[in-house]
C-alpha cells in the first residue's frame, strides 16, 4: 500500500513533464506588469519546481534500487493540484 | 588532500600500437599531471549524507544564487543616490516587468538566507563538526556568517524608506559606540564623511560588490576544505548501517538531490512572495523619521533588545556591546575552546546546554524587541526574563539527560543488527517522534516565552482581563505541552525501561 508499482513511475514522470511544457507555455502568456499576472507567474514557476523535484526523487530512488512511497507522491501531486487550483483562481 | 584517481579504460586494445600509445600516454600523463584531468574533481559522497540536514549550507548558497540572479536583474534599475533611490525602487515595483515579483523574492531570499545560516551554524554547533580536523572550516563558516549578516544589513537601507533609514542608523550608532579605534575605521568604512549620499553608495558598494567577492572567496575556500575532509559523520547510531556508508558519486547522485533541495526551497520561496507581496513604506525624511520609532530588522533584534536595557544605556552601551563581542568571538573560537575527542550530543551536556540556552535567549529577545518597539527594559524585568528562560532551558536540558541519557551511557542502539524491516520501522519510529518532540519543544518554548513576559506584565503593569486570560492560555499550553512530553517520554522504549522506572507517577495512571 505504501509503495509505488515501479511501472508507475514512467507514466507519472511523463505527466509531470507534460505538466511541466504547459506551466512554461502559460509562462510567456502573461502580463509581466500587472499585480495578478506576477503572482500567477510565481504560482507556474513554481509548479515547475516542484515538478522538477518530484522527477529529480523518481529517478534518484529508483537508480537507487529503491521503492517510491506513494504518501511522497501523492503529497507532491495534492500540493501541485493546489497551485493550480490557485492560479486559476488567480486567472 | 589525497585527491581520487577515477579507474578509465579507453576500451581499444591497446597492444596494436604501442609506440603510439607509449608517446600518447606520456604527453597524457604529463597534462594529467599537471592540470589533474582524470581525477575526480568532488569525491562521492556517503549515502547517510542524503539528509537537508548535511545540506543546510547548500541550501543557503542557493539562497545566494536567487539573490545574485534578483539582485543583478534590479541593479539594471537602482540608482544609488539618496534623491533617487526610492523613486527608482519604486519603479522597479510598479513599472518594471515582474519588478515586484523579483524584489519580494529578493527580500525574502535574503531573510531565508539569515535563517538557513544561523539553522547551519546551530547544527554545526550541536553536533560537534568543528571538532579535529575541521576546525578553520568553522571559522570560514562564521566569517561567511558575518558577512551574510553585513549583506542583509547594507541591503536593508538601499531602497531608502523611513524604516530602513531609522533603522540603519540605528545599527551605525552602535557602531559608533565601539572603542576607539575600531569605531572611527568602521565609520569610515561604512559610513563614510560626506553625508547621506556618501553612505548610501557605500552600501551600495558593499551590498553588490564587496561582500557578494569575499563570500564567494570564502565559499571557494569552504567547498575546498570539504572536498579535503569530507562530509562529518553522524552523531547518531545510523552510520552504522552499512547500506547507510555506501558512498554515492557527486554527479548526478548528490547533484540531483541537492537540486531537489533547491527546487523545493526555490518554489517555497515564490509560494511566499505570492502570499505577501511586497509594499514600500514612505521615503525617508527628517521629519517622518522622527514619528517612527527605529528598529532593526529581526535578525538584530536580540542586539538592540539586549542595548534597550536600561543599565546598558548612556555610558552603559560599550559594556552592552563588549558582552554581544564576547559571545561572538566565543562562538567564533569555539572549536579553541571546546576541545574534547567527543562529538557525541549525550556526552557534552555542558556545551549543548549552552548552546540551547543560546538558541532559547536569542529567540526570546528577539519576540520581546519585536513586541516592545522602542520601550527601555528595566534591569529587573531584563534579569527576570533572560535569567527565566535561561534557568528553564538549564533545568529543561538537566531533566532531559537524567532521564533519557542517563541509562543509555551515550551508546546509541545496535541498528544494524535487525533486519531489513526493522530498521525501516525504527526509522520511521525516529521520524515521528522526532517530529513530534520538534512540534511540543516549538509549542512550549513560544508558551515559556509568552508565560514569562506575560507574568512581567502583570507585575509591572498590573492585572488586566486580556493579560490574565492570555497567561491561563499560556500556561494551559506550557502545562500540555509538558504534560505530552513527559507521556512521550515514558512510552518511548529505551531497551532499558529507565524512563519507565523513573516516573513512577505515570506508572499509576497508564501502565496497564
Amino acid at each position: 500500500m505504501s509503495e509505488l508499482p515501479q511501472r508507475m513511475n514512467g507514466r507519472i514522470v511523463a505527466l509531470l513533464l507534460l505538466l511541466q511544457l504547459l506551466s512554461v507555455y502559460f509562462l510567456w502568456t502573461l502580463n509581466p506588469v500587472s499585480e495578478v499576472g506576477e503572482a500567477i507567474f510565481a504560482l507556474y514557476l513554481s509548479v515547475d519546481l516542484v515538478s522538477f523535484a518530484m522527477i529529480s526523487h523518481i529517478f534518484r530512488v529508483d537508480k537507487w534500487k529503491g521503492s517510491i512511497r506513494r504518501a511522497t507522491l501523492v503529497t507532491g501531486c495534492c500540493f501541485l493540484a493546489l497551485l493550480l487550483l490557485f492560479a486559476a483562481f488567480l486567472l | 588532500m589525497v585527491p581520487h584517481k577515477v579507474e578509465k579504460s579507453s576500451g581499444k586494445d591497446d597492444t596494436h600500437e604501442p609506440e603510439q600509445h607509449s608517446r600518447l600516454a606520456r604527453m597524457a600523463n604529463w597534462f594529467d599531471s599537471r592540470l589533474g584531468l582524470s581525477y575526480e574533481l568532488l569525491r562521492p559522497a556517503p549515502r547517510y549524507s542524503i539528509n537537508p540536514f548535511y545540506w543546510l549550507g547548500a541550501l543557503a548558497v542557493a539562497a545566494f544564487v536567487i539573490q545574485g540572479v534578483t539582485g543583478i536583474m534590479m541593479m539594471l534599475y537602482y540608482l544609488p543616490t539618496p534623491t533617487q533611490a526610492y523613486s527608482s525602487t519604486q519603479y522597479i515595483l510598479q513599472n518594471v516587468s515582474y519588478g515586484r515579483f523579483l524584489e519580494t523574492v529578493h527580500f525574502y531570499t535574503a531573510y531565508a538566507m539569515i535563517m538557513i545560516a544561523f539553522m547551519h551554524m546551530m547544527r554545526g554547533y550541536f553536533v560537534s563538526v568543528h571538532k579535529k580536523p575541521r576546525e578553520l572550516m568553522w571559522v570560514v563558516g562564521m566569517v561567511m556568517g558575518f558577512v551574510t549578516l553585513g549583506l542583509g544589513f547594507t541591503g536593508y537601507l538601499l531602497p531608502w524608506t523611513v524604516i530602513s533609514k531609522s533603522a540603519t542608523d540605528v545599527g551605525v550608532g552602535m557602531i559608533d559606540a565601539l572603542p576607539q579605534p575600531l569605531s572611527s575605521f568602521l565609520s569610515f568604512l561604512i559610513v563614510g564623511g560626506g553625508g547621506d549620499s556618501t553612505e548610501l553608495l557605500r552600501f551600495y558598494d558593499l551590498h553588490v560588490v564587496v561582500l557578494p567577492a569575499v563570500l564567494l572567496v570564502l565559499l571557494v575556500g569552504k567547498m575546498y576544505m570539504l572536498e579535503a575532509h569530507g562530509i562529518s559523520e553522524p552523531v547518531s547510531g545510523s552510520s552504522s548501517i552499512p547500506e547507510k556508508r555506501t558512498l554515492i558519486s557527486i554527479f548526478p547522485d548528490v547533484s540531483f538531490y541537492l537540486l531537489e533541495l533547491a527546487a523545493l526551497f526555490g518554489s517555497a520561496m515564490l509560494l511566499i512572495s505570492v502570499a505577501f507581496p511586497l509594499n514600500l513604506p514612505p521615503q525617508y525624511s527628517p521629519q517622518l523619521a522622527a514619528q517612527y520609532v527605529a528598529q532593526p530588522e529581526w535578525y538584530f533584534l536580540w542586539i538592540y533588545q539586549i542595548l534597550k536595557i536600561s543599565a546598558f544605556e548612556g555610558a552603559g552601551l560599550p559594556i552592552a556591546l563588549s558582552l554581544v563581542t564576547l559571545t561572538l568571538i566565543a562562538l567564533f573560537l569555539l572549536p579553541f575552546i571546546d576541545r574534547g575527542e567527543t562529538r557525541s550530543i549525550v556526552k557534552r551536556p555542558k556545551f549543548v546546554t549552552l548552546g540551547m540556552i543560546f538558541v532559547a535567549e536569542v529567540a526570546v529577545l528577539a519576540v520581546w524587541g519585536f513586541i516592545t518597539p522602542g520601550r527601555t527594559i528595566s534591569d529587573e524585568q531584563a534579569a527576570l526574563v533572560l535569567g527565566g528562560t535561561a534557568l528553564l532551558v538549564a533545568v529543561l536540558s538537566f531533566v532531559t539527560y537524567k532521564l533519557l541519557f542517563h541509562g543509555l551511557s551515550g551508546r546509541a542502539p545496535s541498528i544494524a543488527k535487525g533486519s531489513f524491516g526493522t530498521r525501516k520501522s525504527i526509522r520511521s519510529a525516529i521520524m515521528w517522534t522526532t517530529a513530534c518532540f520538534v512540534f511540543l519543544l516549538v509549542v512550549g518554548t513560544l508558551a515559556i516565552s509568552s508565560s514569562i513576559n506575560l507574568v512581567v506584565e502583570l507585575i509591572w503593569e498590573g492585572p488586566s482581563i486580556a493579560r490574565v486570560s492570555s497567561l491561563g492560555l499560556s500556561l494551559i499550553g506550557l502545562s500540555l505541552s509538558a504534560v505530552t512530553t513527559m507521556y512521550l517520554l515514558y512510552r518511548l522504549d529505551l531497551r532499558r525501561g529507565a524512563i519507565k522506572r523513573r516516573i513512577r507517577t505515570f506508572e499509576v495512571g497508564w501502565k496497564k
